[in-house]
């Protein structure tokens, strides 16, 4: 008998739970200033979650998804991008959106039920927001493919979640990444819970790195909650992808420390202390620590932050609250380049309704 | 991206050809007039794909352009989904309708509603092409007739065309539409009319019905390969004395309601003819619309002859389930008998 | 007054009763049997039920009264009482629903465009149903619009209507040589001044005749109904005192009737009191006709059309131009010989020249 495949998974980690440093870091991370930015958008990434979950519980949000413990996965991945490349990010992913451009505003608007938020002023080719769970990989291997077709250094960034992972649709999209070299990085948020399924219910697959080997690709894990690590390991498979090396799946670990969504009782099915013990393991605090301990975070400057950080969630959600919703027309008005003739006389009639 | 070979632009040629040629015919224009079309599907590269609608276009063409995709229907829905958005035009062919639906939740939660939910930032110029209909005596899941499906969903145009010219000049249309069209090609006449085609790169109206005979006793509504049957009929009427008016409809969604309720001001009869089966077809939604703003002009009930609300049959029964113009011819004369 | 219950006979010889406790109040809805008020007798405390269903209009007696058998009790409303089985409340009755005619829409269009009521059409399309051609036949012609009678057609109906329930009429009809007459001889005055020629010699048929009273009313002066048929219907303008007008006032007198009657300006009195009419209906057509005598006339003339005829003359073939006659009269006061009579008088009139 012979082997003819075997594979191995590398997880990647740079500092421990409380923020010290395990080994030597990667250049990036010597400098103050990237990690004082990475503490920034991780910061206003939690405080817009925050003021996200308050304006639904008081009735002017729609059914909100919390990113809260997750902050280190999406703001790394984000600042290993460059501008010109893809997100394309599922419901969890705030992070990711804000450090790329979309602004607080939009996206209250979008979990607020305005579709104006999705029609992002700045990152004018990143996909809007995926609900139908792992849909949007194939969309990723799309928009690789145009990437590689003309030519162009850019690469896509699909994220998604660890139930994500057992859809047909993600791995079709890792497969043909691998099958045509689609410069494409698959990220697979772990947070361990996909509603109230855990991970170890949802595959026998001892990693959801693994799941690449089956695509022909390379799989990596990363601790999610180290925002260096994600940052780097992301950097490294975003050269790779541009530079004609292939598609990467990507497994961050981390933990969802809110619940699903605010229409979500997570208590329901998970003990309160296994939610504390993770309490522990947080991006946001580590790398806080880091700071503290490695380039002296003072007090005053976080003080400032968290008020900067409040300032701009506050500006925009009164931006958010004080603007008036489309007129009724916009139902109509884009949903073909060229409102069809077959839909005038509706769209007249919509206009005429008025609401009791 | 660059073409190969041609670097010229092809002198608009008259061509005798077949629906599937005509498809052929379009798919090639388009690859040569527009950088941003691209083609993929199962088998569609250097076999042709299965009905050889892709014929002899990678040997023309970039084979980056004409791509053999892994056997994956979602990924076929969702691959064009990313290309469009990056500005490029994807034509994807699903090889049967039989196995299109994984590609429905692509269009319904994706295609359909980019360019609405993204207020215009992002959109969808793909069209995604499949063979469909029975007829051919093919093995289970080959002879669907779904096209009701996919007028259900807003957002996107559904195209069916009914000969080789119409084939051409829809499909381009198609290509050249901003918006996702599902364009289902009616095999079971994918060779069996020849017809001169000019290859000019003109599109057809989408959007618009065609009227292919006059007549003023009585309209008779079809599309797609159910068309040649409603011309038989038509003929058959006519040995009586009765004119039908026929129209092909060919842009199902979205729907020239006037040419048709036009012609049924005139004759005051409608039979609605579709090889799909009647509960719940596209006929159902002529038939509401004719009862409402068509109403006043009706001398007869509306009548549809279709295919039975049953699971299309395997070839040994497949011709009891097909409408026949037998059939139409019925129920056309139990129309005329109301005046 | 509505339908007023008494005090029933309570049994074992009671004449009188003393109300004790009402169960219902006006405007209460009730059904059969259902317990409407207690009285007391010298025996016991009886119930009186409800005779029927209905509601209470009104209540003839007070807590307290004493009211003998057979007095006024409880009044139910008026009409017919509808046993809606209700206590409370008031059930609406819902509309008997009337067979609705079958017919598609288009063939609906129609019938409403051509004032066809689809409920008296009788269908032979498929199944019944009522076709264009059913629709069309109803109508009586294509394109052709119903009406309901209005104004002078109207008139007529009721007038005629009138006529063929008192009249007993009876025809003699006769021809009038014309041949003398000059080119310009105007057949309507000519007509009149024979009229009233003829009136003199035979003055029965000059005359009103009242049924109810059994009287009839000789008149000295000729009030001469004409017949008129305009595009707005049939019009019977009176020309006053024909008797003695001149020929050359009968045709002026004529010829301002006619204006009138073009301009729609004659008036009601004008239309009113005729002792006897005529009818030149020869100028549309026809020869000889039973014509309408209109109460309270009794007698009509009718002139067909002149016509060259060939006639015998000395026992010779010849070819004169004869004006047909027809005289109607109400044999009922009107005797053969008096019309007979009035219509060779009229005839040896209008064979003179002018």
């Amino acid at each position: 008998m012979t082997i003819v495949a075997r594979f191995e998974i590398e997880l990647t980690r740079y500092l421990d739970a409380d923020g010290a440093a395990l080994g030597e870091l990667p250049a990036f991370a010597s400098n103050r200033e990237t990690l004082v930015e990475l503490y920034r958008w991780m910061v206003l990434a939690r405080t817009f979650d925050q003021k996200a979950i308050a304006l639904q519980r008081t009735g002017r949000l729609g059914t909100y998804a919390s990113s809260l413990g997750q902050e280190g996965v999406s703001v790394g991945l984000a600042h290993a991008m460059r501008p010109e490349d893809v997100l394309l990010p599922s419901f969890r992913e705030h992070g990711a959106q804000l450090l790329r451009g979309v602004t607080p505003k939009e996206l209250l608007q979008y979990w607020g039920g305005d579709e104006r938020g999705s029609n992002f002023a700045v990152p004018r080719q990143d996909f809007p927001v995926c609900i139908p769970v792992g849909s949007h990989a194939p969309h990723a291997a799309g928009a690789a493919l145009a990437f590689k077709l003309r030519g162009e250094p850019r690469a896509a960034v699909a994220v998604f979640g660890d139930g994500a992972t057992s859809k047909g649709d993600v791995y079709e999209a890792m497969n043909v990444a691998g099958a045509w070299q689609l410069p494409i990085v698959f990220v697979a948020t772990n947070n361990q819970w996909a509603i109230s399924v855990p991970r170890n219910a949802q595959t026998a697959a001892a990693t959801l790195a693994q799941k690449a080997i089956g695509a022909g690709l390379e799989g990596r894990q990363v601790d999610g909650n180290d925002v260096i690590a994600v940052r780097q390991v992301i950097g490294e498979a975003l050269d790779k992808a541009r530079s004609g090396g292939s598609a990467t799946l990507i497994e961050a670990l981390t933990y969802r420390l809110a619940d699903h969504t605010t229409a979500d009782d997570a208590s329901r099915y998970r003990d309160d202390d296994e939610v504390a013990k993770h309490w522990k393991e947080e991006p946001v605090a580590r790398l806080r620590s880091h700071l503290t301990t490695a380039h002296s975070w003072s007090k005053a400057e976080e003080e400032a932050l968290i008020e900067a950080c409040a300032a701009q969630v506050e500006q925009a959600t009164d931006a958010y609250l004080a603007e008036p919703p489309e007129p009724p027309e916009a139902m109509f008005d884009h949903l073909y380049a060229e409102l069809p003739s077959a839909l005038a006389a509706q769209r007249d009639a919509a206009l005429a309704e008025t609401p009791e | 991206m660059t073409t190969s070979s041609e670097s010229t632009q092809a002198a608009a040629q008259a061509v005798e050809c077949t629906l599937v040629e005509g498809v052929n015919l379009a798919l090639a224009r388009a690859l040569q007039d527009d950088p941003t079309v691209v083609i993929l599907g199962e088998d569609v590269g250097i076999d042709g794909g299965v009905f050889r609608a892709t014929q002899s276009l990678i040997g023309r063409f970039d084979e980056s352009r004409v791509r053999d995709t892994p056997l994956s229907e979602a990924l076929i829905g969702g691959l064009p989904i990313g290309l469009a958005a990056m500005g490029l035009r994807p034509v994807a062919e699903i090889q049967f309708m039989g196995f299109i639906y994984p590609v429905i939740d692509q269009l319904v939660n994706h295609a359909s509603r980019m360019r609405t939910r993204t207020r215009g930032r992002l959109s969808c110029p793909l069209v995604i092409r499949a063979p469909y209909g029975g007829g051919v005596h093919a093995p289970e899941h080959h002879s669907e007739s779904m096209e009701a499906m996919f007028t259900h969903i807003p957002g996107i145009r559904v195209v069916i065309p009914s000969s080789p010219a119409k084939a051409y000049g829809l499909l381009l249309a198609a290509i050249r539409d901003p918006d996702p069209v599902v364009f289902l090609e009616p095999k079971r006449i994918y060779r069996a009319v020849r017809e001169t085609v000019v290859d000019d790169g003109r599109a057809l109206a989408l959007d618009h019905c065609f009227v292919t005979r006059e007549g003023s006793d009585v309209t008779l509504i079809g599309w797609g390969a159910a068309l040649s049957e409603v011309m038989d009929a038509a003929e058959t009427l006519a040995t009586d004395g009765v004119e039908a008016e026929v129209i092909d409809v060919a842009t199902l969604k979205l729907l020239d309601f006037e040419t048709i309720a036009a012609s049924v001001e005139k004759t005051g009869r409608c039979v609605i003819v579709h090889e799909a089966p009647v509960s719940g077809g596209f006929g159902a939604e002529i038939a509401a619309r004719l009862a409402g703003a068509g109403l006043v002009n009706l001398l007869a009930p509306i009548e549809r002859v279709a295919g039975w609300d049953t699971i299309m049959p395997l070839p040994r029964l497949e011709d009891r389930y097909m409408p026949s113009a037998g059939r139409v011819v019925a129920a056309a004369r139990r129309v005329m008998e109301y005046s | 007054m509505g339908d007023v219950f008494k005090l029933p006979d309570l049994g074992e010889g009671l004449r009188e009763a003393e109300i004790v406790t009402w169960h219902v109040g006006v405007g209460d809805h009730v059904v059969a049997d259902q317990p409407l008020v207690a009285v007391e007798t010298d025996k016991a405390i009886v119930e009186v039920p409800s005779p029927r269903a209905g509601r209470v209009a009104a209540l003839h007696a007070d807590v307290g009264d004493i009211l003998e058998v057979g007095a006024p009790l409880v009044e139910f409303d008026a009409g017919e009482a509808k046993d809606t089985g209700a206590i409370v409340g008031d059930i609406a009755e819902s509309p008997r629903t009337t067979e609705r005619a079958k017919a598609a829409p288009a063939v609906r269009k129609l019938a409403e465009s051509l004032g066809v009521d689809l409920a008296t059409v009788t269908g032979t399309g498929p199944g019944g149903t009522i076709s264009s051609a059913d629709v069309e036949a109803a109508a009586g012609t294509r394109g052709g619009a119903g009406e309901k009678l209005r104004g002078v057609r109207r008139a007529m109906f009721q007038s005629m209507t009138l006529a063929g329930r008192n009249v007993v009429p009876a025809t003699l009809n006769d021809e009038a040589d014309i041949d003398a007459w000059s080119e310009h001889e105007d057949p309507t005055a000519r007509l009149t001044r024979a009229i009233s020629i003829a009136c003199k010699a035979s003055p029965a048929l000059n005359a009103w005749f009242d049924p109810n009273t059994e009287t009839r009313t000789l008149h000295k002066t000729v009030d001469l109904g004409i017949a008129v048929e305009t595009g707005d219907g049939l019009f019977a303008p009176v020309l006053r005192d024909a008797g003695n007008r001149n020929t050359e006032e009968l045709r002026a007198e004529l010829e301002r009737i006619k204006q009138g009657i073009e301009n729609r300006s004659v008036e009601r009195a004008e239309l009113t009191g005729a002792t006897i009419s005529l009818s030149n209906f020869g100028m549309f057509g026809g020869r000889f006709a039973e014509l309408v005598v209109l109460p309270p006339q009794v007698a009509i003339l009718g002139a067909g059309r002149a016509e060259p005829r060939v006639v015998v003359q000395d026992d010779q073939p010849v070819v004169r131009r004869i004006l047909p006659l027809s005289l109607s009269f109400d044999h009922r006061v009107v005797t053969g010989i008096e019309a007979t009579r009035f219509l060779n008088t009229v005839i040896e009139d209008l064979a003179l020249a002018g």
